[in-house]
């Protein structure tokens, strides 16, 4: 065997992934960007419209206001999902039996697929049959309409996707809590710093990659959030729930505006993208494509 | 011819120059070490020789076949790393066995190369573990024996000694010893120790800034050594090296060091550079301390190392050359002590001013 | 999992708030448990009858007795098991080739991977859906199987893991006469088995739960996985089957993952551990 030989048998044991990935994600990709300059329907055909669908979604009040909802909604997963999933996982960073019983209880959920959670929560939301329902009633009170009243939608789809996502986060930081080196805690005892300041001076400091990589995981997450509202609102009342990927899903799959939904594919691609890259910025993961040899 | 050649070897790293244009050739069953410091090169030669690497220029030749265009596994070398490299999902038998299945040797047989070469080796009992169940020790024995089994006509051995501890060290460099004695293949192993070249090599080959620096046996490295670069590098402790100016004398050289002190010593003055600038190299060991004003020289002593049956001592001459002698054991000198320094002449070797080493006739 | 300060005792305030979050956790779980023991007809027009007994089987015993489910559970477990092996094969393969060998465009064709991490599926779902048409690949296990294999974590995760091999074995083996791929089957990936179940795990879960693609592609009920098939149920439930066999479906369709997940607990929280270095 050659060097030459040697040399491309590499590109062998690639091909196979590259292939179907090129196929697959990188071409629909691009054919993606090309479509979104046509004006497409489902029977084909297609006239170059530039950025007409663009202009158009620019234009579009359902669309910005889809927008608007998946921020909002991401807006009130994300700070909350952090922050309880930072303090489950301080309070559970112990070797104790009940700790470990109780980080699979605030995990579980984690494993469930999206339709089996808006299965349980279409149950525990609906003011007539649900569980808060019945509570509520019990109580002697009115049941909140959660999925039909304009204002309590997102909240009821953000209280949803908290449940269903709060264990993720709660694992990432049990993992970076281990990684804080003890002699950090010895050394913050001998100079006699209280709890208090230990948690702010130490262990909070040492969880900053973490929770830079938990905000935007999840902020890229819930900006894609997509089964909550189709399930459960359909993104009503009166597109008070519609999500961004939903708008995309209805436009494509629903009216078969091709075009026009491929204009919004790409600009929530450019936002994730965005997002995805301040991650990798701020924890240093662009490093890692290098070949640190 | 047989044995291994080495024709102008050349190899850069990135427009880094590692070795340039290496020449060395090995005998049939003879076993050579690579000498020399850290990033010399040594390992890179190692491995252009095992096909790990390849040269930019130059050829290897391998019992009148050149290898340096074969996959390393075709090329009869078997290697030992220096972390010993044993697969570690495998038993010992599986490890050993695994260059033989490649090679389709028939199941009866490998079984059999196994059983003999573990037993050679005594590491039976070993034969069903896996290496993270085995002292270090035993692991080195195992990747010797992964060595063994192939039958190679050339052993590689990269730093094989250097993981183990101090004792575990000596023992397995007399059992190293002792195989080569049983294996019909020459050897080449890399080493930063000395001790470890000294003892077990046929020749030693010393390494430095991309060349090779002189490859003879153990004994001639240090009594003539090529240049002054192999002269420090190897003894401990090293040779002590000064400027001195050659003396007008007979066939042989006497020289003035630069405290004004004459030693006759007996390089022939043949072949000797022209100008006067030497350097005068010597042993501790032909350096004695006698009383002040009773030998060579005086010396004020500025460090006395005592290492039980005798003492090494570091001292300084007027003119400030640093010179390191012997003692006994018991010696009384100081720190800060004038002594005398008796110096043989005989012992001294000289060095031109590019270095090359000049010694007194062989004999 | 060693604790840093395991010697101290939680507040009792602490443990109260614990308990209470368990408990918020813990209640949509054990409702729906209730909801799918309670015989359908009881809870038309009220649900919380479910609080209280009798409690029965006949909702599981339907599900057996109902063809549709039987089949989304063996669609999604041949389509969830296909990607994962696929994933295991090329990621594996893909892995090694990064991690060990050169070749021309290797760094520039690692970082084109790398970049398919910040493509979310939503973008490419369009003309990903027109792909598969033009090859007559939706509503089949292929077209449902494919587009799973294409994620680049895991070419991303098997180069990482192969690179922290020492290379000293690879060229073992090649004094050893190993061929590069019997190198890489007999020596690198016998190596990496926890990565390969963390990647499994991770894959797995990924699979069953996905409802994006199978939504879009799986059209025909006989073709629906149970995310797919859930969804349809729920979205008529009124008109067909009851609130305790809508719910019973549900326990159904989870209970092949709680399995995974408490034979693999290790391995996710070994993946977690690393993905919090990195
Ligand atoms: N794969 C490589 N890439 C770049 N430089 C290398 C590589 N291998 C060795 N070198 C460099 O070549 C020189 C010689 O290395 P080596 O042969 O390992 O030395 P030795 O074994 O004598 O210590 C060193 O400077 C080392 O840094
Ligand atoms: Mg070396």
């Amino acid at each position: 065997m050659t060097s030459a030989e040697r040399r491309w048998q590499g590109l062998l044991f690639v091909a196979p992934f590259l292939l179907l990935y090129l196929l697959i994600l990188i071409y629909p990709l691009l054919r993606g960007l090309w479509l979104s300059l046509y004006q497409v329907d489902l029977f084909g055909g297609g006239t170059f419209v530039g950025l007409a669908n663009y202009a158009r979604l620019a234009a579009d009040p359902v669309f910005g206001q889809s927008l608007i909802n998946t921020f909002l909604v991401t807006l009130m997963i994300v700070p909350l999902l952090t922050v309880v999933a930072l303090a489950l996982a301080l309070a559970l960073n112990r070797a104790t039996r009940s700790a470990a019983i109780l980080r699979g209880v605030f995990f579980s959920s984690a494993v469930l697929s999206v339709t089996i959670v808006t299965l349980i929560w279409r149950f525990i939301l609906a003011p007539d049959a649900g569980l808060l329902g019945e509570l509520w009633t019990a109580l002697g009170r009115e049941p909140l309409p959660f999925l039909s009243a304009p204002n309590l939608v997102l909240p009821a789809l953000a209280m949803t996707t908290i449940w269903w996502s709060v264990g993720f986060p709660m694992l990432l930081f049990l993992a970076g809590l281990q990684q804080i080196p003890q002699d950090m805690y010895e050394a913050a005892a001998l100079d006699r710093a209280s709890k208090w300041t230990t948690f702010w001076r130490v262990t909070l400091p040492s969880l900053r990659r973490t929770t830079i990589l938990v905000v935007m995981l999840q902020t890229a997450a819930q900006l894609q959030i997509f089964g909550q509202s189709q399930l459960l609102t359909a993104g009503g009342p009166s597109g008070a729930s519609r999500t961004a990927v939903l708008f995309l899903f209805e436009t494509a799959f629903g009216r078969w505006e091709l075009g026009y939904a491929s204009a919004a594919a790409e600009i929530l691609f450019l936002i994730i993208l965005a997002v995805t890259l301040t991650q990798y910025m701020l924890t240093g993961r662009v490093r890692a494509g290098e070949d640190g040899r | 011819m047989p044995g291994l050649q080495l024709r102008n070897i050349r190899k850069a790293f990135k427009g880094t120059e590692v070795l340039a244009g290496v020449d060395l050739d090995v005998a049939p069953r003879e076993f050579i070490a690579f000498l020399g410091p850290s990033g010399s090169g040594k390992s890179t030669l190692l491995r252009i020789v095992a096909g790990l690497e390849t040269s930019d220029e130059g050829e290897v030749i391998l019992d009148d076949r050149r290898i340096d265009t074969l996959p390393p596994g075709d090329r009869g070398v078997a290697m030992v790393f220096q972390h010993y490299a044993l697969y570690p999902h495998m038993t010992v038998r599986e490890n050993m066995a695994f260059g033989l299945k490649n090679a389709r040797v028939p199941r009866a047989e490998i079984d059999g190369l196994v059983t003999d070469a573990a037993r050679t080796l005594e590491i039976e009992e070993l034969l069903d573990r896996k290496p993270a169940q085995m002292s270090g020790g035993q692991r080195q024995r195992v990747a010797i024996g992964r060595a063994i089994v192939k039958k190679p006509r050339l052993f590689l051995l990269d730093e094989p000694l250097s993981n183990l501890d101090a004792a575990l060290r000596l023992r397995t460099r007399v059992e190293l010893a002792q195989l080569r004695q049983r294996v019909d293949a020459g050897v080449i192993m890399v080493t930063h120790d000395q001790a470890e070249a000294m003892t077990l090599a046929d020749r030693i080959v010393v390494f430095n800034d991309r060349r090779i620096q002189q490859v003879a046996p153990p004994m001639e490295i240090y009594s003539r050594p090529a240049n002054s670069f192999v002269a420090r590098f190897v003894g401990s402790p090293a040779m002590t090296i000064i400027p001195a100016r050659l003396a007008d004398g007979g066939a042989f050289a006497s020289v003035l060091l630069g405290n004004g002190t004459r030693l006759d010593t007996q390089v022939p003055t043949d072949g000797l550079p022209g100008s006067g600038a030497v350097e005068i190299g010597m042993r501790p060991e032909g350096v004695r301390v006698c009383g002040q004003g009773q030998g060579t020289t005086d010396a004020e002593v500025q460090l006395v190392e005592r290492l039980g049956e005798r003492s090494l001592v570091y001292a300084r001459l007027d003119d400030g050359a640093a010179i390191t002698a012997e003692d006994a054991g018991t010696t009384s000198a100081k720190v800060g002590d004038r002594v005398g320094l008796s110096i043989d002449g005989a012992a001294a070797h000289l060095f031109g001013p590019d270095g090359t080493g000049y010694h007194r006739a062989a004999a | 999992m060693a604790a840093s300060r395991s010697d101290d005792r939680l507040p009792p305030l602490v443990w109260a708030a614990l308990l209470t979050a368990a408990a918020l956790m813990v209640a949509p779980l054990v409702w729906t448990l209730l909801l799918s023991l309670k015989s359908n007809a009881e809870l038309v027009g009220n649900s919380g009858a479910a609080l209280g007994g009798p409690y029965t089987l006949e909702n599981y015993g339907a599900i057996f007795g109902n063809s549709s489910t039987m089949r989304w559970l063996l669609n999604s477990a041949i389509v969830s098991l296909g990607t994962t092996a696929g994933v295991l094969v090329l990621a594996s393969l893909a892995g090694y080739g990064f991690a060990r060998l050169d070749f021309p465009f290797r760094r520039s064709l690692f970082v084109l991977v790398l970049l398919g991490l910040a493509i979310p599926s939503q973008a490419v779902i369009l003309p990903q859906h027109q792909l598969f048409a033009t090859l007559g690949l939706h509503n089949s296990y292929p077209g449902l199987i494919l587009p799973g294999l294409i994620g680049p974590f895991g070419v991303f995760f098997m180069t990482q893991y192969m690179r922290a091999i020492p290379k000293e074995l690879d060229e073992a083996a090649m004094l050893d006469g190993a061929s590069r791929f019997t190198i890489f089957w007999r020596v690198i990936l016998p190596l990496t088995i926890p990565a390969q179940s963390t990647l499994a795990v991770f894959t797995f879960l990924g699979s069953w739960n996905d409802y994006w693609w199978p939504l879009i592609s799986a059209t025909r009920s006989d073709m629906y996985t149970l995310t797919v098939g859930l969804a349809a149920s729920q979205m008529n439930y009124a008109q067909t089957s009851g609130l305790g066999f809508l719910m019973a479906q549900a326990v159904f369709a989870s209970i092949p993952i709680f399995i995974v997940y408490i034979i693999f607990q290790k391995q996710i929280v070994r993946a977690m551990a690393g993905a919090a270095l990195k």
